[in-house]
C-alpha cells in the first residue's frame, strides 16, 4: 500500500492520474533559471563583443574575431593603431568589466544569503568603505609602514590590503547585527552606516596627510572607474576574484538551508560555521579585490540579485550563476554608457550605476514596505 | 534510541536544565509536557544539538558530539516552533530542501516523496503558492513535510529515525491537530521514533505511548499517560486542582479546564 494512502487519516485516496494533473510543477521555477542562465550565456557574450566594437576607432566583429583567433588575412584588416586599442585597451577593460560585475553581484547575492536579508549589499552596508580604507591605508602609509607587505605581495597588495579592510569590516558587522543565529535587518544596516562612516572617517584623515603624489594615486584610483583597466590590473586582481567565484557554487545548497535560520540550516545536516567562514571570506575578498581594481561601483550587488529572485525565485542553485552573467553583462553596458555618453570625455561608472541603481532600490524599499516588515 | 542523561544547560547565565534524563524508544510516540518555561524546547534543542550542553546525548548508540551535522541529519528530523522565511521561496521550493540531504534515489523519486509528504500534511496543491502568503498553520505544515523528506523512511540501514517536534500541533485547527498527530504516530508504527513538544494534554493522553512531565527545569514524571495524568501531578505541576477523568471506552485519560478550581 503506497504511504499516502496509509496516512490519510480520512480514507481519501488519490489515483496517480488525478495527482498528476494537480499542480505540483506549479512553483518549479528550476526549468525557467536553467533557461535564464543559458539566455544569460549568450547576452554576456553579445555584450562583450559589443564592448570591443564600440568606441572612436571602428573595428567589425569579424575582423576582430579572426584577428584574435589568428586566422589568414585578418592581420590586414586591421590597422595597426585599431589592434592596440583593442588588445591593450579595450580588452582588457571588457575582461575587467565582466570579472568586477560579477563579483559585485554575486559577493551581494551572497551576503544577501548569509544575513537572510534581501537588503544586504557590500556596498550599502559599509563593506566596500572598509575595503577603500585599506587600500587607502597602503597608498598613503605604504612606503613607510607597509614595505614588507610589498615586497611579498608585489602587485597583489593593493588588493590584499582591500580585502583585509573588507573582511575586518564583514567580521564586524557580523558580530554586531546577529545574535544567537537571529540578524535583525535594522541593526545590520545602522551597524554598517556606522562603520562605513568611520571607515570614510579615516580614510579622509588619511587623504588630509597624504603628499601630492599620493593625492594624485588616491584620485585617480578612486573615481570608481574602468577607466584605468589594464593587464596588469587583471592579473592583481583575477586571481582573487577567480578563486572567490569558484568557491561559490558550493555554498549554494547550505545558503538555500541558512534562509530557514542558523538552526533549521543545522537540523538539514549543513555545517552552518564553516558555511558562514567561508561566505564572509568570500565577500570580502571579491569585494576586495573589485574595489582595489575599480573604487567603489554601487548598486550592482543588490539590484542584480533582486531582479534575479523576481523572475527565477530566490533557490541560490541558480541565482549564484544568474547573478555573475547579469552582473557582468550590466557592468559592461553600463561602462559602454560611461565612455560613449559624453565624447571625448568619460563618465565615472560608478554614476551610471547610481543613476539606475538607486532609485530602482528606493523602489524595493516601497514595493516591499507593505510584507516585509522592514 | 534516543538517550539524555544528565543534561544540564545555562542560557546567558540562568540555569535552564538541572540533569534531565530524557529517553524516547523507536516505536514510541514520546510526549515532553510542562508548564510555559519549564525547559521543554531547551531540552529538544539540547537533544538536537543545538545549544551547547552538559551531560550526554545519543542517538542510536552514536554520541551525537561524535557526528557530524549531515551524518546526524540522515538521524534525526527537527520541527521548529515557527520559521520566518524572506526569501520568496514556494512550497514545492520548501519542501524539497528536506530532500537535499544524504544519498537520495533518482529525480522522479524525490519529487514523488516530496508531492507525497505535502500531501501527508495535507497541503496537495499548495505547491506553488508563496510560503510568506500561508497563514501560521499552514507555514508549520509545510515545515514538518520539510522535515519529513529528510528522513522519509523511518528504519534506514536498520537504525530507526527520529522526529524532534516544537509544538507540531499548537497552531492548528483540531481537524489538522488530528492529521498530524496520526502522521506522527504512523511514523512511529512504522519504526521510526518522536519526540514532541506537547501543551494539548489531551491529546497527549489520545497519541502519546509515554509522557515526560517538565517542570522548572527538571523531569517531575515519566511514564504511560495513565500513570503520569493524575490529579496529584497536575497539581504539583501546573498548580491548578483539577479532576483528570478517563473515557468509558478505552481508559484514555482526558482533563478539562472547567474542573479548575
Amino acid at each position: 500500500m503506497p504511504r499516502s494512502e496509509m496516512v490519510m487519516g480520512d480514507g481519501r485516496s488519490q489515483s496517480f492520474a488525478a495527482r498528476l494533473k494537480s499542480d505540483w510543477h506549479i512553483g518549479d521555477r528550476s526549468r525557467l533559471a536553467q533557461l535564464l542562465i543559458l539566455v544569460l550565456i549568450v547576452v554576456a557574450a553579445a555584450m562583450f563583443a559589443a564592448s570591443i566594437m564600440t568606441g572612436a576607432a571602428d573595428a567589425s566583429l569579424s575582423n576582430v574575431l579572426r584577428w584574435l583567433l589568428g586566422m589568414e588575412g585578418a592581420e590586414q584588416a586591421l590597422s595597426v593603431r585599431d589592434r592596440i586599442i583593442i588588445l591593450d585597451i579595450r580588452l582588457p577593460r571588457a575582461v575587467l568589466g565582466l570579472m568586477v560585475g560579477a563579483s559585485l553581484a554575486v559577493s551581494g547575492a551572497v551576503m544577501q544569503g548569509l544575513f537572510r536579508n534581501p537588503l544586504a549589499d557590500p556596498g550599502l552596508v559599509g563593506v566596500s568603505s572598509g575595503a577603500s580604507l585599506g587600500a587607502v591605508l597602503l597608498i598613503v602609509l605604504g612606503s613607510s609602514f607597509f614595505g614588507p607587505l610589498f615586497a611579498i605581495f608585489g602587485f597583489y597588495a593593493l588588493p590584499v590590503a582591500a580585502f583585509v579592510g573588507g573582511l575586518i569590516t564583514t567580521l564586524l558587522l557580523y558580530k554586531i547585527a546577529t545574535r544567537s543565529g537571529q540578524t535583525s535587518v535594522a541593526t545590520m544596516l545602522l551597524a554598517g552606516i556606522a562603520l562605513g562612516a568611520l571607515a570614510g572617517a579615516v580614510t579622509g584623515v588619511l587623504i588630509f596627510m597624504a603628499d601630492d603624489k599620493q593625492l594624485r594615486d588616491l584620485t585617480f584610483w578612486g573615481l570608481g572607474s574602468l577607466a584605468g583597466a589594464n593587464w596588469m590590473k587583471i592579473l592583481s586582481a583575477g586571481p582573487i576574484i577567480l578563486v572567490s567565484l569558484a568557491v561559490v557554487p558550493f555554498l549554494a545548497r547550505g545558503l538555500n538551508a541558512l534562509t530557514l535560520g542558523e538552526a533549521a540550516a543545522f537540523h538539514m545536516g549543513i555545517p552552518v560555521q564553516r558555511l558562514k567562514n567561508i561566505a564572509i571570506v568570500s565577500v570580502a575578498a571579491s569585494t576586495g579585490a573589485s574595489v582595489a581594481v575599480s573604487g567603489g561601483i554601487g548598486f550592482v550587488g543588490i539590484v542584480v540579485p533582486h531582479v534575479l529572485r523576481m523572475v527565477i525565485g530566490p533557490d541560490h542553485r541558480y541565482l549564484l550563476p544568474a547573478s555573475a552573467l547579469l552582473g557582468g553583462t550590466l557592468l559592461i553596458f553600463a561602462d559602454m554608457i560611461a565612455r560613449t555618453i559624453v565624447p571625448p570625455a568619460e563618465l565615472p561608472i560608478g554614476i551610471i550605476t547610481a543613476f539606475a541603481g538607486a532609485p530602482f532600490f528606493l523602489w524595493i524599499l516601497l514595493r516591499g514596505r507593505s510584507h516585509m516588515g522592514l | 534510541m534516543i538517550k539524555a542523561s544528565n543534561l544540564s544547560v545555562r542560557l546567558s547565565g540562568t540555569q535552564v536544565l538541572h540533569g534531565v534524563n530524557i529517553e524516547a524508544a523507536a516505536g514510541q510516540l514520546t510526549a515532553i509536557v510542562g508548564p510555559n518555561g519549564s525547559g521543554k524546547t531547551t531540552s529538544l534543542k539540547a537533544i538536537a544539538g543545538e545549544v551547547p550542553y552538559d551531560g550526554t546525548v545519543s542517538i542510536n548508540g552514536h554520541n551525537i558530539k561524535m557526528l557530524k551535522p549531515w551524518e546526524l541529519a540522515l538521524k534525526r528530523a527537527v520541527l521548529p516552533q515557527s520559521t520566518v522565511i524572506s526569501f520568496p521561496f514556494t512550497v514545492r521550493e520548501i519542501v524539497r530542501m528536506g530532500l537535499s540531504v544524504g544519498a537520495k534515489a533518482d529525480a522522479a523519486d524525490t519529487d514523488r516523496i516530496a508531492r507525497d509528504a505535502l500531501e501527508a500534511v495535507d497541503l496537495s496543491g499548495f505547491a506553488g503558492r508563496f510560503y510568506q502568503e500561508l497563514s501560521g498553520g499552514e507555514q508549520q505544515r509545510v515545515q514538518l513535510a520539510r522535515a519529513l523528506c529528510q528522513i522519509w523512511e523511518p528504519v534506514q540501514h536498520d537504525e530507526p529515525a527520529f522526529l524532534l517536534l516544537d509544538e507540531p500541533v499548537s497552531s492548528l485547527d483540531i481537524r489538522h491537530q488530528l492529521t498530524i498527530m496520526r502522521l506522527a504516530k504512523d511514523f512511529c508504527e512504522r519504526g521510526g521514533g518522536v519526540i514532541a513538544i506537547m501543551h494539548d494534554l489531551n491529546l497527549t493522553a489520545m497519541f502519546a505511548d509515554r509522557m515526560i512531565m517538565m517542570k522548572a527545569g527538571r523531569v517531575h514524571a515519566t511514564g504511560h499517560p495513565n500513570e503520569v495524568m493524575t490529579d496529584a501531578v497536575m497539581e504539583a505541576v501546573f498548580g491548578c486542582t483539577m479532576r483528570v477523568n478517563v473515557t468509558p471506552a478505552g481508559n484514555v485519560p482526558f482533563v478539562l479546564p472547567h474542573t479548575a478550581a
